[in-house]
């Protein structure tokens, strides 16, 4: 292996310039956001916004059909993502445009390979989770509340707005869990695919069937998180089931949108060769031999402090197995200067896209082929071809249960056009569940 | 001007190496290394090994609106604190859970149907009959928010008794918790500062309400607003959570009292205010004991379900669990043979 190069002065001196350039870009977001800035403690009622999926119950109590927690709420207590609150009957997100953090990423940080290499993605995300994964690197946003963190409101347009005025193709909704600001992230992605920017969420992959399939019909992209392959290690490092997670990749695969997936390996707890083979033959029997795997490395944080860092070669032992188990393109992540992070021709061998760190050259891609070759790369290549997504054509299935209606919908969306004061959601369709 | 550290004497150095040396000893034998102002509540058990739960009944607790006066509080709890210590004078029974130069935060609950400002209010003025001055008590809750919606007035500073969100403390960073993650069980939070940084001593003065979930909302339960995930916590009528959060170590530690504001409780549709299901029962419930505490509040409802003809919590799928799990973690006593329930004025499960 022979993967760490020289750097040279030039190089360095580029890196310096991009990092300097990716920080300013950062700050100057603040030129183009419309509301005022909200510190933890206060209550932003401009964030305050319908939710889209839940049911009423009596005692004016909702259930939330958003994700398979269907948490049962009773009024004035909050779901268990702490950003859904129940006001008097009605079932709120806290977090529409209520942005906690904003970054311009290289796309190869969330990690996608197989989608617009070499590009960036306007990074957003809010506070809250519907996990709880004791291992979490983003706790200090995940898991907390709304009012706990210090945020921007940003309004879907101007979302849009800010990444074409960076000349970010894409959105990104990721950091902490994007599903729970699911509102907000499906308005954003629905305005962005109007006017030439892409969406990508990076999820855990807890999100119901009906949510999930409405979403994507404004999405080019997802990334999901399988944390494991067992039920115990979901139900005791994340406080959540890995079933729900496998049925989201399975539709996924179903509507036929560009999905990778990451394997966090913890020591001990998921990386063992049997369970890494086992996930590997699933994802081949289920999403096919070329969906994208990144087996990413561990570091102790939040209340997962008493392991070590995942080892190097468990990383390459597990890439091993999930290659020999029929995937083409598995990859090693966190760690810096790793041949597992190239794109390599699934026929001739040769390196397709070069990565060092977040450098990319891709430069031995031609129109989706190897340049050696010919041989097709599976992946999203330009713009054109991920704005030109659309979900397959499988009827979704109708929720088990109906949202607000229309009328009650567009009415409270009124009122919440109204605190912006530049919505008019008068113009645009109801919002409604895409339903047989 | 401080002292230079360089400047040490010999009798200082001495002096410093046997405290050293004392404590390493005291560790190695087994014995707690926790300040006194830290040490864990002092046994309120009675010389027969139960718990006692004082609960003292009066009209004019039952006052409708803003709540009896608070100086008619104080005396009630005056007469509350003596029959649950077994002390003559007031300032005698206060003096064994609290010291004049302790910080005590009093934990409120404004989640939907709040405590009374006037009980909390009460319990602050009772406590400065040790000397403890009104300005070392805090009265408390997640946000100021919620406290001003509750009725309560902000005060950060002055010569009164102290009151603020965890939110007013955000400029420490985390929105005003704890930088450490504290573990306890199957539950891992930031803990507010209020408690960790701002007290020495903690009262937890929490509404006798129903909860959807949990069955009742208690004194136990309360501390839900110290940590900084309480949603969370909510899966299996939040069992066994709510037992950890209370054994939470800066919790645990600081515990003194536990007071119920019983005045008009809630017996069904909680946490959220309903009207229709609060009656004056006009009582406040005392103890040192916070398990006890939540049993006979959980009784008292219980009590008044089966008086108007609703079913008991565990038939409606939201059996009271935390109180078997506060018992099994050594927080107090859940059996309700086990505890001396001392009742002043009309018999407590009167419940009419």
């Amino acid at each position: 292996m022979n993967a760490k190069p020289s750097t040279t002065r030039r190089a360095f001196l580029r890196s310096v310039g991009a990092g300097a350039c990716t920080l300013c870009a950062a700050r100057a977001l603040g030129e183009d956001v419309a509301g005022p800035r909200v510190t933890g403690g206060a209550r932003p009622q401009a964030a305050v916004h319908d939710a889209m999926w839940f049911e009423r119950l009596p005692d004016k109590a909702v259930r939330c059909t958003l994700c398979p927690r269907e948490c049962v709420v009773a009024e004035v207590e909050r779901g268990y993502c702490g950003v859904r609150e129940n006001q008097g009957g009605d079932y709120k997100t806290l977090v529409y445009g209520n942005l906690c953090s904003t970054n311009i990423d290289p796309i190869e940080k969330k990690p996608l390979y197989h989608y617009l290499p070499t590009t960036t993605a306007l990074s957003v995300a809010t506070a809250g989770c519907n996990m709880e994964c004791k291992f979490c690197q983003n706790w200090r946003i995940s898991q907390y509340r709304p009012e706990q963190v210090d945020s921007l409101l940003i309004p879907p347009e101007n979302l849009v707005r800010i990444a074409r005025n960076r000349a970010s193709p894409t959105l990104a909704f990721t950091y902490s869990e994007p599903v729970v600001f699911y509102e907000y992230m499906h308005d954003a992605a629905a305005a962005g695919r109007k006017q030439g920017v892409g969406s990508v969420i990076i999820s855990n992959g807890y999100i119901r069937e009906p949510p999930l399939r409405e979403l994507c019909n404004h999405l080019t992209g997802v990334k999901v998180d399988l944390k494991a392959f067992t039920e115990k290690f979901y139900a005791q490092q994340c406080a959540a089931h890995l079933k729900p997670v496998l049925e989201t990749l399975e539709v996924l695969a179903d509507i036929g949108i560009h999905t990778e997936v990451v394997v966090l390996l913890i020591p001990t707890l998921n990386d063992s060769a049997a369970e890494t083979e086992k996930m590997a033959k699933w994802l081949v029997s289920h999403m096919g031999p070329d969906v994208p795997l990144h087996f990413s490395r561990f570091h102790p944080t939040y209340r997962m402090k008493n392991l070590p860092p995942t080892p190097v070669a468990t990383l390459d032992r597990a890439r091993k197995i999930a290659m020999d188990a029929g995937l083409r393109y598995v990859y090693v992540g966190n760690v810096a200067f790793h041949e597992g992070s190239n794109t390599y021709c699934p026929k001739c061998g040769k390196v397709v896209i070069k990565r060092v760190g977040y450098r990319t050259d891709a430069s031995q891609l031609r129109d989706g082929a190897c340049a050696s070759c010919g041989t097709k790369i599976p992946g999203v290549w330009t713009q054109e071809q991920a704005l030109a997504f659309k979900p397959n054509e499988k009827a979704s299935p109708k929720p088990a249960r109906a949202a607000v209606t229309p009328s009650e919908r567009s009415e409270s969306r009124g009122l919440a056009a109204g605190r912006f004061g530049q919505r008019d959601f008068s113009a645009r369709s109801p919002r409604r569940p895409r339903s047989k | 001007m401080a002292r230079c550290p360089g400047n040490l004497t010999r009798r200082t150095f001495l002096a410093r190496a046997a405290a050293t040396s004392a404590m390493v000893a005291g560790a190695a034998s087994g014995l707690p290394l926790t300040s006194c102002a830290e040490s864990p509540p002092p046994a309120s058990a009675t010389s027969s090994g139960r718990s006692r739960v004082v609960v003292i009944r009066h009209d004019a607790l039952a006052a409708a609106g803003r709540g009896p006066a608070p100086q008619r509080v104080r005396e009630l709890l005056d007469e509350a604190a003596r029959a649950l210590a077994g002390d003559a004078k007031p300032a005698d029974a206060w003096a064994r859970w609290f010291k004049p130069d302790d910080r005590l935060a009093v934990k409120v609950n404004c989640l939907g149907l709040p405590t009374k400002p006037a009980v909390s209010l009460g319990l602050a003025a009772a406590v400065g009959a040790i000397g403890l001055p009104p300005e070392r008590v805090t009265l408390w809750d997640r946000t100021n928010r919620e406290l001003q919606a509750a009725g309560y007035t902000l005060r950060g500073t002055g010569d009164a008794v102290r009151c603020f969100g965890t939110d007013a403390l955000k400029r420490r960073r985390n929105g005003g918790y704890s930088a450490d993650v504290y573990t306890s069980g199957a539950t891992g939070s930031l803990i507010s500062r209020i408690v960790t940084d701002e007290s020495t001593a903690l009262a937890s003065a929490a509404i006798l309400k129903d909860h959807n979930l949990a069955g009742i909302t208690g004194v136990m339960k309360n501390f839900f607003g110290a940590i900084h995930n309480p949603n969370k916590y909510h899966d299996n009528g939040c069992d066994p959570f709510i037992a950890d959060a209370c054994a939470q170590k800066p919790i645990r530690n600081r515990l003194r009292l536990a007071l119920f504001d019983a005045t008009w409780p809630q017996y069904q549709g909680g946490p959220a205010p309903r009207r229709q299901w609060q009656w004056p029962y006009g009582a406040l419930i005392l103890a040192t004991d916070p398990v006890a505490a939540d049993r006979v509040g959980c009784e008292i409802l219980e009590r008044k379900r089966a008086a108007v003809g609703m079913k008991p919590f565990e038939a409606e799928k939201r059996p009271v669990r935390h109180l078997a799990s506060g018992e099994a973690r050594g927080l107090g006593t859940a059996n309700l043979e086990r505890i001396e329930v001392v009742s002043i004025g009309r018999p407590w499960l009167d419940v009419g």
